[in-house]
């Protein structure tokens, strides 16, 4: 790709980076702990060019709507936006008059700014597809941000709205992903690296889970056919670019270098099969799962589960630091992601094998708890069928054909395993991690309620704060390897008060990543908020504390 | 009764008769044999209709989308228990249940192997035969488990239709001894004469004996098996005759009595049954220690397990004959052949003193008493320290003329 069109390719994610790291200093700021949260509204419209022949004259805009905290002076952002895009032609235009720096205490401050290239058709496809790409990872850490994204090509208009996740089909039951913590690992930067005058400390803390959620995974065994990395830096940005030519990622294509797969079974092969154009977010690193022998004789999910791997790498420092700062550390994570984990390859070895391990044994704790299920159903369905076949009572038979609405004992059976599936499976869904606290289900009275179920109900606490701003707002892991099922509470000194701190440990939360928070109950509405605080927590936990 | 002629005078048993006089007449104070509760026996129609019932509401359930339970009596709940004299320990009406739901992770196995065990039991009474608790366990060990837990689910299921086990078409594995004056006939019309030298096993069909004749004075239930033996190669029931013995066979109940077992129910059946119909004095020889103890209070008030039973069970008329704490005292019984309470032994003697049917039984309590204080226990072989033959010639005999029991 020329370097040229390589720029402006990254030109569209590049200021929405550096928006959303100014919009995260701000926040900080202005609330400490707060969520970034807002709209984004990105638009690119393309006319056939008057002046070069098969390329289109792209105007893009970057408008804000809704709640931003702080404002963008125009005048500091031009400058530094060129000294990132530095040798980049393109026009920035800044049109809006509310721009300037804004006092308003309500924190909101529209603004607007269009910037115009020249690309091919093939490239502003790519292009957008990246963009895509990035706003997909992006929403997994800020999900309170949501972002329109539209593109008009010669009068032919397509948009999309961005504003959950997805990681996987459209027909799960849960549609949540319960990810276990890592332990953070302190990483050791190259000496030649380490001249860059980055002072501070790199902080790699690992997160995996497995999609879809693997206790509401029914009706097949479950098996890992896919691993999925993502990588991220501070303030959880995207590290990596798909259509980069980086040897950022080369680490990644010994499949074995970091996590040692055979240990769980597992025949892991590199993917390179990523399709940009889709509409499931693209991992930075893809592996595939291939099937061993044994395997074959069962009766296996083709599609089978993937494994995230998420590893987010932030920045400390016991200065302040700097909006460009973080953006340095950004860039140089993106160049130089390989050396910097190769230097501290046996900490990050270790930190993602346990990470992992955790996952996967849960995950066969899942099978096995399923196997037991089915096995139990089974002889539950083949008990009463033979009751009710081995009947002489035409009445008795008849009212059991009536209730479930079967005309025959084959319907009846078909019926019976069905009905048994669908009220356990709703049951085993309470269990999941993804619900509220156990009080919320109807099992006090149990005397068969065991404590290994109130573990089921997966409360999480990640009470975050990462920065690069004080030396005191580190990352405290605390009991970070303990399963999903178990109450974690990793918490930041700095980022939320005692009290704060206090309130959120004592509330039973079921998601891994996020703050506690009050579940009002199984409801309606409950999926969407539960979405919201599923992954808003990485926001928090990334988020630079404030400026002094 | 066309018995060879042996045994003691006829004034021997003046004492033994005039305590089962004085039974008799307590029996008709308390205005004869209380009512059945509980278990009642059931006919085939009945048991079948019962498990269409439970299978119906299963599928009621499923059709509603509710993930479908069974509501079980907590058998093994003090609460749940009440002491009557005249009955022993007996489960409550309205006692505590525990649901066993087939949508929790923990108890879908066990609801899943009580349809098991219902369908197995369902094609028994259907084909009307029989089966023993080991045979179901034998259908699928690997899905069981283990007999423990087909024996819980036996009994769950027993308690929940409110049938015997006999009615479920279950045999009890286990099969006690007894000698002496009895003959019957058993329901397949087999004809079983007792005799005193040797013993028969106990019949597996307690229900169903019939023509039952004896002249027996007593009945002597005793604990241990090589006791039992010794009394038949001392021809103790000649010499007391006319008399019947029974010893249980051991069956190991939970793990907490290691080494020993508890009645086995075909016996307690037979000794139930032997009382209601001939209210022959019943005593019982059993070591004087906790456990033995403990054995005797089951045959004569009941287990919680079995509360739910106590009816068919319990035999409250049941006198403690020996071996007594105090007489090894009385006795001079070697300190040598005495052996210490362990920490158990200990604990097991207190549970049973805060018993409710200690209170009614204030000789028992003293004897229980004077083995706490001395800490120690003593098998009912310490006898033969004094003479080899001295139970069966002298304790008993003694014990029996002159109203040793308490």
């Amino acid at each position: 790709m020329e370097k040229e069109t390589a720029g402006k390719i990254l030109t569209g994610s590049t200021i929405l980076k550096y928006l959303i790291i100014h919009w995260k200093c701000e926040t900080a700021e202005v609330s400490k702990g707060a969520l970034l949260e807002g709209q984004l509204v990105i638009s690119i419209e393309a006319l056939n060019s008057k002046h070069q022949a098969n390329t289109l004259h792209c105007v893009t805009t970057i408008a804000s709507a809704g709640s931003i905290y702080g404002g963008l002076v125009l005048k500091k952002f031009l400058k530094e936006i060129q000294s990132i895009l530095h040798g980049f032609s393109a026009k920035l235009n800044w049109t809006s008059e509310e721009a300037s720096y804004s006092q308003d205490t309500s924190g909101v401050t529209p603004f607007q700014m269009i910037f115009e290239v020249d690309e091919k058709p093939k490239t502003l496809m790519t292009d957008c597809l990246i963009i895509k790409n990035f706003l997909h990872k992006i929403i997994i850490v800020l999900p309170k941000i949501r972002f329109n994204f539209s593109v008009k090509v010669n009068g032919i208009f397509s948009m999309e709205i961005f504003d959950a996740p997805k990681f996987g089909t459209t027909e799960l039951l849960c549609s949540r992903i319960h990810p276990v913590l890592g332990h953070p690992v302190v990483l050791f930067i190259p000496d030649d690296v380490a001249g860059m005058g980055l002072l501070g400390e790199l902080i790699l803390t690992p997160a995996a889970a497995l999609c879809p959620c693997p206790k509401v995974f029914s009706n097949q065994l479950n098996r890992i056919s896919s691993i999925s990395i993502f990588l991220y830096g501070p303030l959880g940005l995207p590290l990596i670019l798909p259509s980069q030519e980086q040897p950022t990622a080369a680490i990644f294509k010994d499949t074995s270098y970091f996590i040692d797969w055979k240990k769980y079974h597992l025949c892991v092969v590199p993917n390179l099969d990523l399709n940009l154009d889709g509409d499931l977010v693209l991992p930075d690193v893809s592996y595939q799962v291939e099937s061993s022998e044994g395997d074959q004789s069962q009766n296996m999910d083709p599609q089978g589960q993937t494994l995230l791997l998420f590893l987010f790498v932030d920045f400390h420092s016991r200065f302040p630091v700097q909006q460009m700062e973080l953006w340095g550390v950004q860039t140089l994570l993106t160049t130089h992601l390989s050396a910097i984990f190769m230097e501290s390859h046996s900490a990050v070895q270790d930190s993602i094998q346990i990470t992992v391990g955790q996952v996967l044994e849960h995950h066969h704790q899942a099978v096995k708890a399923h196997q037991k299920l089915q096995a139990s159903l089974s002889v539950a369905v083949n008990s009463i069928m033979s009751i009710m076949t081995g009947s002489t009572s035409s009445s008795f038979r008849k009212i059991c054909l009536q209730t479930l609405q079967a005309t025959d004992t084959q319907e009846f059976r078909t019926k019976l395993h069905k009905s048994f599936h669908e009220t356990t499976q709703h049951r085993f869904l309470h269990h999941c991690s993804c619900e509220v606290k156990q009080q919320l289900l109807p099992e006090r009275d149990d005397a068969e309620q065991s404590t290994e179920d109130a573990h089921e109900n997966s409360s999480l606490e990640l009470l975050a704060g990462t920065s690069g701003q004080v030396g005191n707002k580190r990352l405290k892991g605390s009991s970070l390897h303990q399963g999903v099922e178990e109450t974690r509470a990793f918490r930041s000194a700095g980022a939320l008060s005692p009290s704060e701190a206090a309130r959120r440990r004592a509330e039973a939360t079921v998601s891994p990543l996020t703050p506690s928070r009050s579940r009002t109950g199984p409801g309606s509405g409950l999926e969407d908020a539960l979405w919201l605080q599923e992954v808003s927590n990485l926001s928090e936990w990334l988020s630079p504390g404030p400026r002094p | 009764m066309a018995f060879a002629p042996s045994g003691p005078e006829a004034s021997f048993f003046e004492v033994l008769d005039q305590h089962r006089a004085s039974l008799l007449a307590t029996l008709r104070r308390g205005g004869g044999e209380p009512a059945g509760g509980g278990t009642r026996l059931a006919s085939s129609s009945e048991v079948l209709a019962s498990i269409e019932n439970i299978i119906q509401d299963v599928i009621t359930s499923l059709a509603r989308n509710e993930a479908p339970a069974f509501t079980i009596d907590n058998r093994s709940s003090w609460e749940n228990i009440k002491f009557e004299d005249s009955v022993g320990l007996h489960m409550i009406s309205h006692c505590t249940t525990r649901k066993i739901k087939s949508d929790s992770p923990k108890s879908v196995k066990n609801f899943a192997l009580i349809l098991k065990i219902l369908s197995t039991i369902y094609k028994l009474v259907q084909s009307n035969t029989y089966a023993t608790k080991r045979d179901i366990y034998y259908t699928d060990s690997q899905l069981f488990g283990n007999q423990t837990v087909v024996d819980n689910i036996i009994n769950d299921i027993s308690c929940m239709l409110k049938v015997p086990r006999r009615s479920l078409h279950i045999l009890s594995t286990s099969k006690g001894l007894i000698a002496g004056n009895l003959r019957y006939i058993e329901e397949d019309g087999t004809k079983v004469n007792c005799t005193c030298a040797t013993a028969v096993p106990v019949s597996s069909n307690i229900q169903g004996i019939r023509n039952l004749i004896t002249d027996a004075k007593f009945l002597l239930i005793v604990e241990k098996d090589a006791t039992f033996q010794r009394l038949l190669d001392d021809n103790f029931c000649n010499k007391m005759s006319p008399c019947i013995m029974v010893t249980p066979t051991s069956v190991f109940y939970h793990l907490k009595l290691k080494g020993k077992g508890v009645p086995d129910l075909n016996t307690r059946l037979l000794v139930k049954k032997l009382w209601d119909t001939f209210h022959i004095p019943v005593f019982s020889l059993v070591d004087a220690d906790p456990h033995g103890i403990e054995i005797m209070c089951i045959y004569k008030y009941g287990s919680m397990a079995m509360s739910f039973e106590a009816h068919n069970l319990t035999v409250p008329a049941i006198r403690w004959l020996g071996l007594l704490p105090s007489d090894i005292k009385r006795l001079n019984i070697p300190k040598s052949t005495l052996i210490p309470m362990t920490k158990r032994d200990q604990m097991k003697l207190d549970s049973i003193l805060k018993r409710p049917y200690v209170t009614c039984q204030p000789f028992w309590r003293k004897e229980m008493e004077i083995m706490g204080d001395s800490k120690m226990k003593a098998e009912i072989q310490a006898l033969t320290f004094l003479s080899s033959d001295y139970l069966s010639r002298v304790y008993l005999p003694n014990k029996l003329k002159f109203g040793g029991w308490i």
